[in-house]
């Protein structure tokens, strides 16, 4: 595969993340962070979201299967999640957060645990789309290209 | 009798009252019969009795006033009473209405109570007084009378008894006389002698008294004398019996009697057969007037014999004789002998009682009344009438009784009495009785006992009552019957006043209620549009918020790099209309702040000629599509520093003048300033401001004395400033002047379609000149348009130094020539500059400015001409002279060229530059350039090294230009530069920056009014989408960006540090050690100032603007980011890095407390180590590498403290320090609330997640600048 076809695949994977509402503009502002000072700034972000993100839907999932569910905890959780998603341009776990957090205030377990297996969903989805598009940079990068800027 | 017609006797008793009165109480009679139907005009046993009318009556009007009352009573009542519907004449809203009602009515039924007592009251005491006194003196005079009637008669009778009882005895004595002498005769002879001397006597004493019916003496022998007086016939007669036979037995009989004693009434016996003559005698003389004639005895008189002295006494009885109809008094007395011891004759003596009735008569007569006398046993003696004293029975005539009278008065009196006393009156026993009914009349009874010892008699007397108090009673009723009638009448007339009264007060209570009533639905309408109010500032204030959010996100919408050009412009579009919103919302709660009374002047020095100078800039910008000029004219006596809102002034001039603009479609606007004293504060009342001519001559007359009056009025430091906004527009009816100042007012309606807007503005204004101690008006002016006309009262700061005009331009031989093609601005600065003393000339167009031109420098050369005398005023030619002779020398010429003159159509403009360009040398050239002058243009002139700015050219801009000519000059003089062909205007080739507030301000470019102020005011959120539009209409008006230089105020200097860009230098700093380094750059040459210059527009290029402003422009700055999210620390912290801050990020706000207080603290203890550093090893590092934080960004929720806590926590910190360092919020909320909530706590500013690159740099900037 050379390399000019690898980037056009990233081209449109990128966009086509974008078109789907996976990723917003946030994420090309990560984009535009990275430059040679920090060639890696991009992965480091999304893998510090994806520890954070397990970390936090982790303790959810605990939170939620408590007796009596702490909302306010679960709140919170939710709240950094979405800070943490809608930072890195996962719009799709933001959206999904809101609505969790509409439950929270709700007091709604069930619902809560309906939008934490969302949330969870959307986050794996998100969680792939990233790798595999990292792994096409790596490849990319590998076959001693650069990675083109979307737009 | 008494009246019964009630009609006839109230009238004519009511004839002492005034007669309208009469009338009125008839009336009220009448309409109160009417009114009261319900009382009973039926048969009444007291009908015919006035009083009983007249209570009646009373009654009637009782029911009348009651009836009256009803009317106003509720419908119920009437009804009942009048038994007919009438409705209602006032409908009682409230029961409190109704009860005050009641109240009035009793008080009102009290009244009329009141009244009617008093009367009643006044009446009977008058009457009582009047009356009962008299009655009382009547009566006892009354008694008096009737004793002296009573005692007359009695009197008499007395007397007659005395009489009779004298005549009597005289008889006897003279009798024993002469029976003595004749005592021993026997002889016939002697013994007829003796009757004949007997007869002689008798008839002395009988013609003596003329009262005596008889005088009778009858002989013991039988013989009988007796003289008679027929009263009725008036005739006398002697009467005797048979002198032969008497004088036979008589001596017998006298024998007898002498012997034996007992003398048993021989002469009954033998009187019958005696033979009694009478005879006629004259009354007078006693002579025989006829021949004696036999009578029958005993027939006309009654003799009085022996059986009537038993007892040898006298006696008196009381008698009667068929021939008189009288009664007669006879008494009867017996003669006795010589020795005393028989009785020889007896003598009788008869008066008739008839004078005493006469006397009784004669009295009655005057004094009416019945009288009589009785005997104790009741027989009559006397009455005053004719009836019948006797009775003829069987028997012979009798007397009667008196209860058998015939005079029915007396008889029933007589009745009276017995039936009251019994048939006995005992003796003394008197009766007074009064009002004793004898038929149907009264009388007065009154009875004397007469004792006598024979002959008891009663006298009675009667007399009518109407006789003594006939008068009285009559007088008394006739009193009663006025009295009563009067007080009626008052009392009909005090109800009726105290009705109508009352109906007043009433009426007057109604009006009050419903004043009450009003006043009370006023509140309410008032209290209601507060609520309006309330709610409309309540739900601007919530709109504005979700407004500004559409803003700030419209800007960032238009920030967006992926927008088509279409995109770009409709957002574009949407961000003005949504300004225009804003606004409005703005201007709504404005007015509602206002009119809740919830709006509070801040107080605070401002420098008011700059606010209104940058106002005119921005509307410069505004107007510029429009034939208009802008021009201020403030006086220089104004202060520059005064203390007040700045905001709501600006605001008020905003509205104004945007009113004028929107209003006028050529011609020009000024905005005219003026101090004013208050002492002359009349003064300037009274002038007429309208006209400019005056107005113009004022301020000068203001001027002059401007100098010393400042310094009076530096005490009291509050001071008036006169504003008046003049335009050309299409003026205001002289009838809306005032209405315009009404909310939601235009003055014309049609006007709303054509120019739009709320009305509101002028409202506002004139709330808040009112709510600064001001008033405006529109004033009437002669040329078309409208002149605005107010004062606002500022205090000026205490320790204000009045900052004039500094630098005295005459001393430096001026001279300006000023061409320019706006008319009013050119006239308005060619006055101010003749009145400091530079000499200008004036020009339009640009042949005329070439013409002045050629002539100034040709005649600088030569001789001056009498073409610029024209334009100078003619006060100032000698100056003008003098400055000719050296101006070579010692003045400066400056041409200011508005740079309309020049031809830009074509390329003629760049011969026009060159041609003026010849005259660089000598003269300083100024532009003033518009705003939408093209690049090229003002490339051009910044290559030929001329003074540039943006119009309108007011004052504070002349003043630089001369300053800076000046000091260039100074400059000149000082540096004695060799290189003399570098021209010193180089140095003023320095770009001065427009005022960004100003800027800021002129870019809002919408057509309604916004206040500028509002906007700058505002904090947080708004702020920072100000500052982000600030940088989107930078864009927008990309025109703007190439301006390349721009005089700006000195004063603008201290408040232009906050813009980030404004780290130029100003014109002013020439002289400085800079002076070198501006040397230096001039030295490099123009090469840098184009990089400058291109890095200006580039940085505004839309599409390089992140590129560029991304550029380290937080280089230098350290900031301390608490954020707990690893993703977001992350990338917040690469973001700041990028912009070439230094980033320290902890986790929760109890680690940037810490952070804080080390790095404090450290610098406290700068050389120890700190012994908090050991236990926070993990920011050691970061710390030891930073410099003191210049900011801090904090989310706002974190574990272990929040944001909000760990600003508290930081606020009370530096609470003594003094030091305050920033604080921005980063909250994912985006909620107002949480706005509020941070601004609360302490923060600063305030950001949303995701963070916004652009948003948070300027964010920072302007915050960090601040401090700095």
């Amino acid at each position: 595969m050379d390399v000019s076809q690898m980037q056009g695949q990233l081209i449109d994977y990128t966009a086509s993340l974008f078109r789907e509402g996976f990723l917003d503009d946030q994420f090309t502002q990560l984009q535009q962070l990275q430059d040679e000072s920090n060639p890696d700034f991009v992965f480091e972000v999304v893998s510090l979201f994806f520890e954070d993100s397990e970390r936090l839907l982790n303790d959810l999932g605990r939170a939620l299967t408590q007796q009596i569910v702490d909302f306010k905890k679960v709140d919170a959780h939710v709240h950094q999640l979405k800070g943490s998603s809608s930072s890195i341009g996962a719009q799709r776990v933001k959206n999904a957060c809101v609505a969790f957090r509409n439950f929270c205030e709700e007091q709604n377990t069930e619902g809560c645990l309906r939008c934490l297996q969302q949330v969870k969903q959307e986050y794996f989805l998100v969680k792939n789309k990233l790798e595999s598009l990292f792994r096409l940079e790596q490849q990319i990068l590998a076959a001693g290209g650069s990675i083109p800027m979307v737009e | 009798m008494l009246p019964t017609s009630s009609s006839s006797s109230s009238s004519s008793v009511l004839l002492q009252v005034p007669a309208l009165q009469l009338k009125v109480s008839e009336k009220s009679m009448a309409e109160n019969t009417e009114r009261a139907p319900s009382v009973s005009f039926g048969v009444s046993p007291t009908q015919n009795r006035p009083t009983g009318f007249c209570l009646r009556r009373f009654c009637n009007q009782l029911c009348g006033c009651l009836s009256k009352e009803s009317k106003n009573l509720p419908p119920c009542r009437k009804h009942i009473q009048k038994g007919e519907v009438q409705e209602d004449e006032f409908p009682y809203p409230s029961a409190q209405c109704l009860s005050s009602y009641y109240s009035v009515f009793v008080a009102r039924l009290a009244i009329m109570v009141m009244l009617a007592i008093l009367i009643g009251m006044l009446t009977i005491l008058t009457w009582h007084f009047t009356t009962v006194y008299t009655t009382k003196s009547i009566n006892s005079l009354a008694y008096d009378l009737r004793f002296e009637l009573l005692q007359r008669p009695i009197l008499r009778m007395w007397n007659i008894l005395n009489s009779t009882a004298e005549i009597t005895n005289a008889q006897v004595k003279l009798s024993e006389y002469v029976i003595r002498r004749y005592d021993k005769t026997v002889t016939q002879p002697q013994q007829i002698e003796m009757y004949e001397v007997m007869r002689n006597v008798t008839w002395a004493l009988f013609a003596s008294r003329k009262a005596l019916n008889a005088i009778t003496i009858s002989y013991r022998n039988g013989f009988v004398q007796a003289f008679h007086r027929d009263h009725r016939s008036n005739n006398t007669f002697y009467i005797y019996s048979d002198l032969v036979n008497a004088s036979i037995t008589g001596t017998h009989m006298l024998n007898d009697l002498s012997t034996d004693h007992g003398w048993n009434d021989p002469s009954a016996n033998g009187n019958i057969s005696a033979i009694w003559y009478r005879e006629p005698l004259d009354p007078v003389t006693g002579e025989s007037t006829g021949r004696p004639r036999t009578i029958p005895p005993d027939d006309l008189i009654n003799i009085a014999g022996l059986s009537e002295v038993p007892d040898g006494v006298a006696s008196w009885h009381v008698a009667v004789s068929k021939f008189i109809d009288s009664p007669l008094l006879s008494a009867a007395l017996p003669v006795w002998d010589s020795s005393n011891k028989s009785i020889v004759a007896v003598v009788g003596v008869t008066t008739a009682l008839y004078s005493v009735g006469q006397l009784m008569r004669e009295l009655v007569e005057f004094h009416s009344g019945y009288m009589y006398l009785t005997s104790q046993e009741g027989y009559l003696l006397a009455t005053s009438t004719n009836a019948p004293l006797l009775r003829n029975s069987t028997t012979g005539p009798e007397l009667m009784m008196a209860v058998d009278s015939e005079d029915h008065v007396i008889r029933l009196g007589a009745e009276w009495l017995q039936s009251t006393y019994g048939n006995k009156f005992y003796p003394n026993q008197e009766v007074h009785v009064e009002n004793v009914k004898l038929g149907h009349q009264k009388y007065y009874i009154d009875s004397f006992f007469l004792k006598l010892k024979r002959l008891p008699m009663v006298g009675v007397i009667i007399i009518p009552r109407r006789y003594i108090m006939g008068k009285v009673d009559e007088r008394a009723f006739k009193t009663l019957v006025t009295l009563i009638s009067a007080s009626v009448c008052i009392l009909v007339v005090g109800c009726l006043c105290i009705l109508i009264l009352t109906n007043g007060v009433s009426k007057e209570m109604k009006l009050r209620a419903e004043l009450i009533s009003h006043l009370d639905a006023r509140r309410r309408a008032e209290a209601s549009s507060n609520y309006k109010s309330q709610f409309l500032a309540n739900m601007s204030h919530e709109l504005r918020t979700p407004m500004a959010a559409v803003i700030g996100l419209l800007d960032i919408l238009i920030c967006d790099d992926c927008l088509t050009n279409e995109q770009y412009t409709t957002v574009t579009q949407i961000r003005k209309c949504s300004n225009a919103l804003l606004g409005l919302l703005n201007n709504i709660l404005d007015l509602s702040k206002v009119e809740s009374g919830k709006l509070v002047l801040e107080e605070a020095e401002f420098d008011l000629g700059r606010e209104l100078e940058g106002l005119v800039d921005m509307f410069s910008v505004q107007r510029i599509n429009h034939n208009v000029e802008t021009v201020l004219d403030l006086s220089d006596d104004m202060p520059k520093v005064v203390q007040g809102d700045s905001a709501r002034v600006v605001q008020i001039f905003t509205n104004l003048i945007s009113n004028s603009i929107k209003f006028t479609s050529s011609g020009h606007i000024i905005l005219r300033g003026w101090c004013e004293r208050p002492n002359t504060f009349s003064d300037t009342m009274k002038l007429p401001l309208d006209q400019k001519e005056s107005s113009s001559a004022l301020k000068t007359k203001l001027k002059q004395h401007g100098n010393h009056e400042m310094r009076t009025s530096k005490k009291d430091n509050r001071i008036v400033l006169w504003f008046e906004v003049d335009d050309t527009g299409c003026g205001i009816d002289p009838s809306k002047w005032e209405s315009v100042f009404e909310s939601f007012e235009q003055a014309d309606p049609s006007t709303t379609r054509t120019y739009g807007g709320t009305g509101l503005g002028l409202c506002i204004v004139r709330t808040l000149v009112n709510k600064m101690g001001g008033e405006i008006k529109v004033v009437k002016k002669n040329n078309p348009g409208t002149l605005m006309q107010l004062y606002l009262v500022l205090s000026t700061p205490v320790d204000g130094t009045r900052q004039q005009c500094s630098i005295d331009f005459s001393r430096h031989g001026l001279m300006v020539l000023l061409a320019l093609n706006a008319n009013m601005g050119r006239v308005i600065m060619s006055q101010w500059l003749r009145k400091n003393r530079v000499h200008t000339w004036e020009a339009s167009e640009w042949n005329e400015l070439t013409q002045i031109i050629r002539e100034v420098f040709q005649a600088s050369s030569t001789t001056p001409r009498n073409g610029f005398m024209t334009q100078c005023s003619t006060s100032e030619t000698l100056r003008y002279e003098e400055l000719k002779t050296h101006h070579v020398r010692s003045s400066s010429i400056i041409i200011v060229v508005d740079v309309g003159l020049l031809d830009l159509s074509t390329d003629i403009w760049k011969e026009q530059i060159k041609f003026l360009d010849k005259y660089h040398g000598k003269a300083k050239f100024a532009w003033v350039l518009n705003h939408d002058t093209s690049n090229a243009v003002k490339m051009e002139l910044q290559r030929k090294g001329h003074l540039m700015m943006v119009k309108p050219l007011y004052k504070a801009k002349m003043v630089h230009i001369l300053e800076a000519v000046i000091k260039e000059r100074a400059f000149e003089l000082q540096q004695e530069s060799p290189n003399a062909s570098r021209a010193p205007q180089g140095d003023l080739h320095e770009c001065l920056e427009i005022d960004p507030i100003h800027f800021d301000v002129a870019s809002s470019d919408d057509s309604d009014t916004f206040e500028t102020g509002s906007f700058n005011s505002r904090r947080g959120v708004l702020q920072i989408g100000e500052t982000s539009r600030e940088e989107i209409i930078t864009q927008d008006h990309k025109n703007l960006n190439n301006r390349l230089s721009e005089f700006s105020q000195n004063y603008s200097k201290n408040k232009n540090i906050e813009n980030p860009r404004q780290i130029w230098q100003t014109s002013c700093d020439i002289e400085d050690s800079t002076c070198t380094s501006t040397y230096n750059r001039k030295a490099s040459g123009l090469p840098e100032l184009e990089v400058e210059n291109s890095r200006w527009s580039g940085q505004n290029h839309r599409d390089s603007t992140k590129a560029i402003d991304g550029q380290k422009s937080l280089k230098g700055l350290c900031i301390l980011l608490a954020e707990d999210t690893p993703v977001l620390q992350r990338v917040a912290t690469i973001m700041l890095q990028k912009m070439g801050a230094s980033v320290v990020a902890v986790g929760d706000g109890q680690q940037a407390v810490d952070a804080l207080k080390c790095k404090l603290d450290a610098e406290k203890y700068r050389s120890s180590e700190s012994p908090f550093w050991d236990g926070n090893t993990r920011f050691q590092t970061l710390l030891q590498e930073c410099p003191l934080f210049d900011l801090i960004l904090m989310d706002c929720q974190m574990p272990k403290m929040d944001g909000y806590e760990a600003t508290k926590a930081i606020r009370n910190y530096e609470a003594g320090t003094g030091s305050h360092i920033p604080i921005v919020a980063l909250t994912a909320h985006a909620m107002s609330s949480d706005e509020a909530k941070c601004l609360e706590v302490g923060m600063d500013a305030y950001l949303t997640k995701p963070i916004d690159c652009k948003l948070m740099i300027s964010t920072i900037l302007s915050l960090t600048k601040r401090m700095a």
